[in-house]
């Protein structure tokens, strides 16, 4: 299904790369790195010049924290978004946020996508996004609470439950009056989900693919990939890729990542292999 | 007329960037020139090579009034060519030129063409279908192969 985005269309075959932009002082991968406003600026074209097609904005790390309120939420994504839509008109801008009114005021902002990486924690966004014309992510997280750990959490089939719960946040959506080709589904890597459980999200996400919703992955440097390999933050480049590869030949088509350019050449090469994208340019042993 | 055996040449090996753009247009506005219908002259590969260009320029197959001959030169012209470099097959190549260019096939010395890879099965047999000034669309070796796009006649 072609993928609408806010302002931008995109065709079956297309893979994208959501880069990550925070604004915050202490997500757990960048530590604050572009919590100043420039910095993300900053981080947003060197993410644009590395072939992204899309950044996804954030003003609240998703582990447990300091309380933020929307008005604080606001302050640090709402400014950002109108000066990151005036400077990059072509750019799809998306704000990883579960707040309807952070929601709103975004996409007056010139927000394109509202990423809602708690699942439907409020159910207002369904309603921001249908009234802008926006697109709209609907993860799984189990039934968490925004900004809490997964604790003791058991499924009977975590992909069935993921499939059930992001299918129907889509219906519930498109009920809503967001358009079908604006949603997509994210099983929602370690949310609500210890490290066996994002093991089998990847393991089987072709299931989650053959509902025909385009699917989003986030997998960058997360806890899954790190328990995976006993390895810390700064150290999951490689599992992560690894983790990638097997979303990418499974048919995901959205990626939410650090590092856009070694991600972009994994899902490239991985679709490219599938017989999904033709190679670059082909001449040996072809002359 | 004459196009090259490249397989890149086939819609089964596209790529995002042709790695043949202008070789590719020569021989599509070449075919297309032949009129609507064409007999092959060449090997099995380049039976194929043809019929992805036909298909391309709209021309089908049948008649006896216009050939397309598939062939070329040695691919032995420098060292990423190939079969590497081998000195003699300038020589070879400057000779089948020469002979396509003059329309005369009779007096070409084909005895090197193993040995330099070059794809003349086609050109062989259409020595008596060839007569006549050519006009060259085409002369290079991006590719370490002669490559040549001709036509004889009017």
């Amino acid at each position: 299904m072609t993928l609408r985005l806010g302002r931008q269309e995109f065709a079956d075959d297309r893979t994208l790369m959501m880069a990550i932009v925070n604004r915050t002082p202490d997500s757990f991968y960048d530590k604050g790195a572009t919590w100043a406003e420039d910095k993300a600026f900053d981080r947003v074209a060197q993410v644009v010049d590395e072939g992204a097609e899309m950044v996804d904005i954030g003003g609240i790390k998703a582990a447990p924290g300091e309380e933020i309120d929307e008005v604080e939420e606001k302050r640090r994504v709402v400014d950002f978004v109108a000066r990151v839509r005036a400077a990059y008109p072509s750019l799809v801008v998306s704000v990883d946020t579960w707040r309807a009114s952070v929601g709103e005021a975004v996409c007056q902002a010139g927000a394109d996508v509202l990423n809602d990486a708690w699942g439907g924690a409020d159910p207002g966004l369904v309603d921001v996004a249908a009234k802008h014309d926006v697109a709209l992510i609907c993860t799984h997280t189990g039934g968490a609470v925004p900004r809490t750990r997964p604790y003791r959490v058991e499924y009977d089939d975590v992909v069935r439950s993921a499939i059930d719960d992001t299918v129907a946040y889509a219906e519930r959506a498109l009920a809503a009056g967001v358009a079908r080709e604006s949603l997509v589904i994210d099983p929602a890597h370690d949310f609500g989900k210890n490290t066996f459980h994002s093991l089998e999200i990847t393991r089987r996400l072709d299931e989650m693919v053959a509902t025909g919703w385009p699917v989003l992955v986030s997998l960058s440097n997360k806890d899954f990939v790190g328990e995976s390999l006993d390895l810390p933050v700064g150290e999951r480049l490689t599992g992560t890729l690894a983790a990638t590869a097997v979303c990418a030949l499974a048919g995901a088509r959205i990626y939410r990542v650090h590092e856009v350019v070694e991600t972009r050449q994994v899902v490239d090469m991985v679709n490219t292999i599938a017989g999904r994208r033709l190679p670059a340019r082909a001449i040996r042993g072809l002359q | 007329m004459l196009v090259p055996g490249a397989l890149a040449l086939l819609p089964e090996h596209a790529s995002l960037t042709d790695p043949l753009t202008d070789l590719r247009a020569a021989a599509v506005a070449a075919v297309r020139w032949l009129g609507p219908e064409a007999e092959v002259v060449g090997d099995a590969q380049g039976e194929r090579v043809a019929a992805a260009l036909m298909d391309a320029a709209g021309v089908r197959r049948g008649g006896a009034a216009a050939y397309l001959v598939v062939g070329n030169g040695s691919a032995k012209r420098s060292e990423k060519a190939p079969g590497h470099l081998d000195e003699r097959s300038f020589g070879f190549d400057d000779a089948l030129r020469d002979a396509l260019v003059a329309g005369d096939l009779a007096g070409m010395d084909w005895s090197l063409a193993d040995d330099l890879w070059a794809s003349v099965d086609g050109l062989r047999r259409a020595v008596d279908l060839i007569g006549g000034p050519a006009t060259v669309d085409y002369d290079d070796d991006p590719y370490g192969v002669q490559y040549w796009v001709m036509r004889w006649g009017s």
